[in-house]
């Protein structure tokens, strides 16, 4: 089977999944269909909820910025994101320098 | 003639043709220039089509430059083979098939994308040059002929990372890139010369006959494995690749991400096929695999961060190679021993060449992407995209392909190879899948995040005007979509059919071995 894998641990089927996929979208679809069917397009029922304020025009007013995403991750991990952001610093001699000692540490580690 | 008997010849040539041609083809008009520009591509991927189908069954091809045969690899009275020559197995040929693939795919996408800059000329000989090196770099079977492939590879992609001169960010990604890069080649060279100095040869199978586990030995092998992991892309020597993909032309940075698995090539070969008496089971494979680990787990804490969108996908290369550099690192721990060879070994080295030729495609496409919407938008920035998914939804369809697949969402392609690599790395030691798989949640989360960031939202003011890309970019894109899909739904074929020989390959090296060296 050009689809079936057996990796020496477990077995995979890549159509298993598909199978499983197309029996779950039917089940949403089921699920969807038992919802209120009073729903008109282009009333006021298609338009944002913003708090109860006005939606501005542009949409960039009120979108979420990719900087914003994960704040609470990266609050959490600041002392890491402190010490990687300071390794990439943008400084070509110090790049220079990580790859000398790496390649020295290297050379240690296959001489021991 | 037989010409199929010299497509290892034709697979560099092709390539090289092109590149040394395009000063005339440069000053013909758009459509015959286009019209070179994927001749030249199309051929070279024929060709590494029907080298690839030629290995499958376990062959070795073997071709020799300037010889009185091109099958001749060692005279008579000679004891090792001296001239230039090509050596092909089952797991030499996948990188190759990789890289003339996205190399097509990003000729394609780079008539629509490069049309509205000047200096074709000059684009066309750099990106035949890079292809030709990094197709040389998996096809010679001699370490000096490695170094020259290289150089060619390296030089032109500096000057394609610098090709758009009057950007800065650009001239300064490829001036960090070349600095690092030209004290990794006399590095390189200098292991070479100690190897030649010792043994009186550079040819790959007669130092794999000959080496023995000596101090020189030892030192010429780390040299050569910090310099290739430092070409591929691992932590903590990584940090000229944000930069570079960044700033390199989307096409150009499609083929670059080919380049790597080039050098990850090269990598894999020297530890497995020229020094796997003093590389197995020991230091080096746990060298791998915590360059891997590193690799993994820092590239994708870099990655989520950052909100531009090829640089958060250049710090995701790093993290890819961790994979594969894990993978392999179990593998050649394994190769200490029969049994454990049997065991997980076996499976590791499968779930490390599946990862790299996935990541190949899937990587590629995503650059692609990231090219179309700074086509479309003016912009890298993802606080400045949103909503573009109404107005390119071809483009966004592909991206969830990618996204999906990189990320490891059954039952796309990734998932498969993270599964394998899962699953033989927990033979090793359970911390190495758990860091996989939180790494793998990140990528997710990340990819989220550009998706919800470039596509989703309300529509801007600014993007109303948006429209999908032309059909030359998107026709890139199908490529690699096509194959990552093909990797998805048929991972029994291509793991049965491509990857069990080249594990056999990597496996057996003595085959490698007599190829050249014949019954020695």
């Amino acid at each position: 089977m050009w689809s079936q894998l057996d990796t020496g641990f477990g077995h995979w089927n890549v159509f298993v999944w598909l199978f499983f996929f197309v029996i779950i979208s039917a089940f949403a679809l089921w699920v969807r269909s038992l919802g209120r069917m009073d729903y008109k397009r282009s009333t006021e029922q298609d338009e944002i909820f913003w708090s109860g304020n006005e939606v501005p025009e542009d949409g960039a007013d009120f979108s979420v910025p990719a900087s914003s995403s994960y704040w609470g991750f990266r609050v959490a991990m600041e002392p890491l994101y402190n010490l990687l952001n300071r390794f990439h610093n943008g400084n070509a001699s110090d790049y220079a320098g990580y790859f000398i000692v790496t390649v020295a540490s290297i050379g240690v580690l296959v001489l021991i | 003639m037989n010409l199929s008997d010299h497509l290892p010849a034709f697979l560099v040539m092709i390539p090289l043709l092109g590149a040394f041609l395009t000063p005339f083809a440069g000053s013909f008009n758009r459509g015959t220039r286009n019209a070179f520009f994927v001749t030249f591509s199309g051929l070279t991927l024929l060709t590494a089509i029907a080298l690839c189908l030629s290995t499958l069954n376990g062959d070795v091809l073997v071709y020799v430059m300037g010889g009185e045969s091109f099958a001749l690899t060692l005279p008579s009275g000679m004891t090792y083979p001296v001239r230039i020559l090509f050596e092909i197995d089952a797991f030499g040929s996948l990188p190759i098939l990789c890289i003339a693939i996205a190399s097509f795919a990003g000729a394609l996408f780079s008539l629509d994308y490069m049309d509205r800059f000047s200096g074709w000329k000059r684009f066309l000989a750099l990106y035949f040059l890079m292809t030709a090196g990094a197709l040389g770099m998996c096809a010679t079977g001699d370490m000096f002929n490695f170094f020259v492939f290289v150089e060619i590879s390296s030089i032109a992609s500096f000057g394609l990372v610098a090709f758009w001169r009057d950007k800065p960010e650009a001239v300064e990604a490829s001036f960090k890139y070349m600095l690092i890069s030209q004290i990794a080649a006399m590095l390189l060279l200098l292991a070479i010369g100690t190897l030649y100095g010792r043994y009186d040869a550079v040819n790959m199978a007669a130092l794999s006959a000959m080496a023995g586990s000596g101090t020189l030995e030892r030192v010429a092998m780390g040299l050569i494995i910090a310099v290739l992991a430092f070409k591929c892309g691992s932590f903590p020597m990584h940090t000229w690749m944000p930069d570079t993909y960044a700033e390199a032309p989307s096409g150009v940075t499609c083929l670059l991400v080919t380049v790597s698995q080039a050098s990850f090539y090269g990598l894999v070969r020297v530890c497995y096929s020229i020094f796997p008496g003093l590389a197995a089971g020991g230091v080096v494979a746990w060298m791998l695999i915590a360059l891997g680990v590193m690799s993994m787990f820092f590239g994708v804490l870099m990655a989520v961060v950052q909100h531009e969108i090829k640089r958060l996908m250049g710090y995701h290369s790093i993290s890819q190679v961790g994979y594969m550099l894990l993978a392999m690192g179990v593998g050649l721990l394994a190769l200490g021993s029969p049994e454990a060879v049997e065991t997980y070994g076996r499976a590791a080295i499968r779930g490390g060449i599946f990862h790299s030729v996935n990541y190949s495609f899937y990587k590629a496409l995503l650059f692609l992407c990231a090219g179309s919407l700074y086509y479309a938008t003016g912009t890298r920035d993802l606080d400045k995209m949103g909503g573009l998914a109404r107005s390119m939804p071809w483009t966004a369809g592909m991206f969830v392909v990618a996204a999906a697949a990189i990320s490891g969402l059954p039952p796309f392609n990734g998932f498969v190879s993270k599964w394998m690599i899962y699953e033989s790395s927990f033979a090793v030691h359970p911390i190495l899948p758990a860091v996989a798989m939180i790494t793998s949640v990140l990528t997710l989360a990340s990819f989220v995040k550009v998706f919800q960031a470039a596509f989703l939202g309300p529509a801007k003011a600014k993007f109303v005007a948006v429209r999908e890309v032309p059909y030359g970019m998107l026709a890139g894109m199908a490529v690699l979509t096509v194959m990552t899909l093909l990797l998805s739904l048929f991972p029994g074929w291509f793991t049965s059919g491509f990857f069990e020989s080249a594990v056999n390959a990597l496996v057996n090296h003595q085959s490698y071995v007599r190829a050249v060296m014949g019954g020695m």
